[in-house]
């Protein structure tokens, strides 16, 4: 439930930040993205209400703050009313990309703060990450599964593991298991 | 079939046996120098604790199987035996799997669609506890406990160490490959892994939903191993919101291969 909260009040944070900075390049880019704008700051509006539940203050403080704090870039989205479709500077062309942190907001597990990477106009990964008290290293907090290829996992030979976990292998499928030449090597 | 053995491997030795339908395997480290002394003994010890092991896996199967016409599992099935005439260990699992049933919402159930209490899909996994706990009252402290593919370790491979057991996962596309890999025991919290599939006997899972499941497999490591084989069950049923159950609730880690090979993986797995 904790983590849950976290990860509503970072995607609401997150939507906001999408909000502000997707209103200001699209709206420089072409009318016709106004309709996108408008979905994602339905979508923003959404994560802020779920937030509200266990984290009142940090949905207020993202919704006020609302704006990349953009270290690393001079485009700041500072729309906080990314639901009329309108206002918000712009962050200049729509090619822009960079990495946009947002405001930190205290919650009852630490600091909390939203970082989305933007190449292309597009968002292309969303992080929360949590400022630890002693040297505010940030650290990635989510241990929700995400799609990873195959060669990001970690990898296998059968030669140097001990054990082999499958779904369960009857007795007869065992004689051709990749278990069962394990314990053939060790019997 | 049988590997060329590799040096720099550890020393191992293994016993298994059938039981509930699968193989069960018990591997230990050999003792550290070469002596015929040490590995007599550690034959002796390996061969005892089996021993052990089995005794707890034919108990609980000959009183859990509902393959087995005699287990108390067939009789309360074909309704001879009323729920207040069950066995105290009968009650105890079968409270154990309901109170499953609640913290996964629902996903991992006791009952057969039929509603007759099934619980095979708790047993394996507490049988395997059993047998550690076994295990480590018998005084062994490094070995490696497999059963039909859930794994439970303690220690290392290497007495003395802290290297950790290295588990691999079957690819359910092609079984005579590794998916992955993850590092149990050693110096880690996570000493159990649990892999539920979808593809061979998917029949042991019983979806609430009539479609087949998103998942073919799915892989959980925790630190017991009743939480790793329950919540991949529960995951190849629930589909991708009881994932997202489970690693916001416990403290797991997750490997989740779709039906079209992709994969769904927690920050634990990546390389």
């Amino acid at each position: 439930m904790r983590i849950r909260a976290v990860v509503s009040a970072t995607l609401a944070s997150a939507g906001i930040l999408l909000a502000g900075w997707q209103s200001g390049a699209h709206v420089a880019e072409s009318a016709s993205a106004v309709g996108t704008t408008a979905g994602t700051a339905g979508t923003g509006t959404t994560g802020t209400g779920s937030a509200k539940s266990g984290l009142g203050s940090s949905a207020g403080g993202s919704t006020s703050g609302s704006a990349a704090s953009g270290d690393t870039s001079s485009g700041t989205g500072t729309s906080g009313s990314g639901a009329s479709g309108s206002s918000g500077s712009s962050s200049g062309s729509s090619s822009a990309g960079g990495t946009f942190t947002g405001d930190s907001v205290q919650t009852r597990f630490g600091s909390v703060q939203v970082q989305i990477s933007v190449s292309g106009g597009k968002i292309t990964d969303v992080k929360a990450l949590q400022l630890t008290d002693e040297d505010r290293r940030s650290v990635q907090i989510s241990n929700r599964a995400a799609p990873l290829l195959r060669s990001e996992v970690l990898q296998a030979q059968s030669a140097n593991v001990q054990t082999i976990s499958g779904a369960t292998v009857t007795s007869s499928a065992y004689l051709t298991s990749l278990q069962a030449a394990l314990d053939a090597a060790h019997l | 079939m049988r590997p060329t053995s590799k040096p720099d491997s550890p020393a191992l030795k293994a016993r298994t046996f059938q039981c509930m339908g699968t193989v069960i395997g018990l591997t230990v480290p050999m003792a550290g120098n070469d002596d015929g002394g040490s590995r007599a003994a550690t034959e002796e010890a390996l061969g005892s604790a089996a021993d052990a092991v089995e005794r707890i896996f034919r108990e609980l199967d000959g009183q859990f199987s509902l393959y087995r016409p005699d287990s108390e599992a067939s009789r309360v099935a074909r309704r001879e035996v009323t729920p207040k005439e069950t066995s105290a260990g009968f009650r105890d699992r079968y409270a154990e799997a309901a109170n499953w049933r609640l913290l996964t919402e629902g996903s991992f159930t006791p009952e057969r669609p039929d509603g007759a209490p099934d619980l095979s899909g708790l047993v394996k996994g507490y049988a395997v506890q059993e047998a550690g706990a076994a295990l480590a009252s018998l005084g062994l402290t490094d070995w490696c406990l497999n059963a039909g593919g859930d794994v439970l370790v303690s220690g290392s491979p290497i007495v003395g160490t802290a290297a950790t057991w290295q588990a691999g996962i079957v690819d359910p596309q092609d079984r005579g490959t590794l998916l992955a890999a993850y590092p149990l025991g050693g110096g880690t919290t996570a000493r159990a892994l649990a892999t539920s599939g979808s593809a061979e006997r998917g029949d042991h899972i019983w979806t609430r939903a009539t479609g087949p499941s998103e998942f073919l497999q799915v892989s959980v490591a925790a630190a017991d191993i009743v939480t790793a084989d329950v919540l991949a069950t529960a995951i190849v049923a629930g589909g991708l919101p009881m994932l997202n159950r489970a690693t916001d609730g416990w403290d797991v880690q997750v490997l989740a291969v779709r039906r079209d090979g992709g994969l769904l993986a927690t920050p634990g797995f990546r390389a």
